[in-house]
């Protein structure tokens, strides 16, 4: 689905260009903590989330978000519109709230699907503690 | 510097930047990107890398961060001058944090970074000294399965 479709079906405001909003969404992701974003979202993923900080455009570079929608009414910043401009992160909007968001998205076929980086999620048994007291 | 490295460089993170947060691990995914290395193995190098930056920022009060890249693998090393950690355990299970309000409001304090790292990485190390500082280092191979 093109990010601009899901636009209209959330009424989104949004804050990049045009352009941008031609992307092809093919996973979604929401969170609203940074770490669980990095442990289960899929790579390229749209993700849908109340963070605001710009911390989140970091996690998008990282993980070759495709977009972020911001829920419950949360409005990024100037500065966070800015630098996802230059990095081409589309950022929209929604009064929605994070389940409704979703729910709409995933009643109109769009599906999450898990992290790609890992295999299994066996244990390991790898770490080496070493503590100086 | 080890005779077979391809790359190597050091960065600075500083403690309770929160502007700069994650913006070295940000360099170093373009970095990689631009070598051209695998997609999995640019994200899994990335994730380590940003989860051991941000605990620099929550935690400690600043950290040398050393990436190098050979034939055989990515390895980082961060060492930085902080509190240290009490219990190593503990601060490896997921859900433990000791994040205050105001960085669980930015979305951290999940207490899954460590074990993000441990997941990611093919070998990971941790070492601590109370009050003096934590040392973590792993690696991510470039040939072989994860
Ligand atoms: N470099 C460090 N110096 C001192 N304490 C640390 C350091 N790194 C981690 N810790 C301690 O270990 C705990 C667990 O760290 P971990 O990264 O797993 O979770 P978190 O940072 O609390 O939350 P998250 O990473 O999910 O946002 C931290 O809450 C902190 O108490
Ligand atoms: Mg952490």
């Amino acid at each position: 689905m093109l990010l601009k479709e899901i636009k209209e079906l959330l009424k989104c405001n949004w804050y990049s260009s045009e352009e941008l909003l031609n992307k092809e969404i093919q996973y979604c992701f929401a969170a609203d903590l940074m770490s669980d974003v990095l442990r289960y979202g899929r790579t390229g993923s749209l993700l849908m989330t109340g963070l605001t900080s710009n911390q989140i455009l970091q996690v998008a570079e990282i993980l070759d978000l495709s977009g972020i929608i911001f829920v419950r009414g949360k409005k990024p910043d100037e500065n966070i519109i800015a630098t996802a401009e230059l990095r081409k992160i589309p950022l929209l909007s929604t009064n929605l709230l994070l389940f409704d968001s979703c729910g709409i998205l995933y009643a109109q076929g769009l599906r999450g699907g898990k992290s790609n980086l890992m295999e299994n999620d066996e244990p390991k048994s790898n770490v080496q503690s070493i503590v100086h007291d | 510097m080890n005779q077979r490295a391809m790359y190597s460089q050091s960065f600075t993170i500083k403690g309770g930047d929160f502007i700069n947060a994650g913006t070295v691990s940000v360099r170093i995914k373009r970095l990689l990107k631009e070598i051209g290395l695998k997609p999995d193995i640019i994200y899994r190098a990335a994730i380590c890398c940003y989860e051991a930056e941000m605990n620099v920022v929550m935690y400690a009060n600043e950290a040398t961060l050393d990436f190098t890249i050979t034939v055989e693998n990515i390895t980082v090393k961060l060492s930085d001058k902080g509190p240290g950690i009490k219990n190593i355990e503990l601060a490896m299970k997921e859900g433990y944090s000791t994040a205050t309000e105001k960085m669980r409001e930015m979305g951290f304090g999940a207490g899954m970074g460590l074990p993000n790292i441990k997941n990611n990485a093919d070998v990971f190390e941790i070492e601590s000294e109370i009050a003096k500082g934590t040392i973590i280092s792993f690696k991510i191979n470039l040939n072989g399965k994860h």
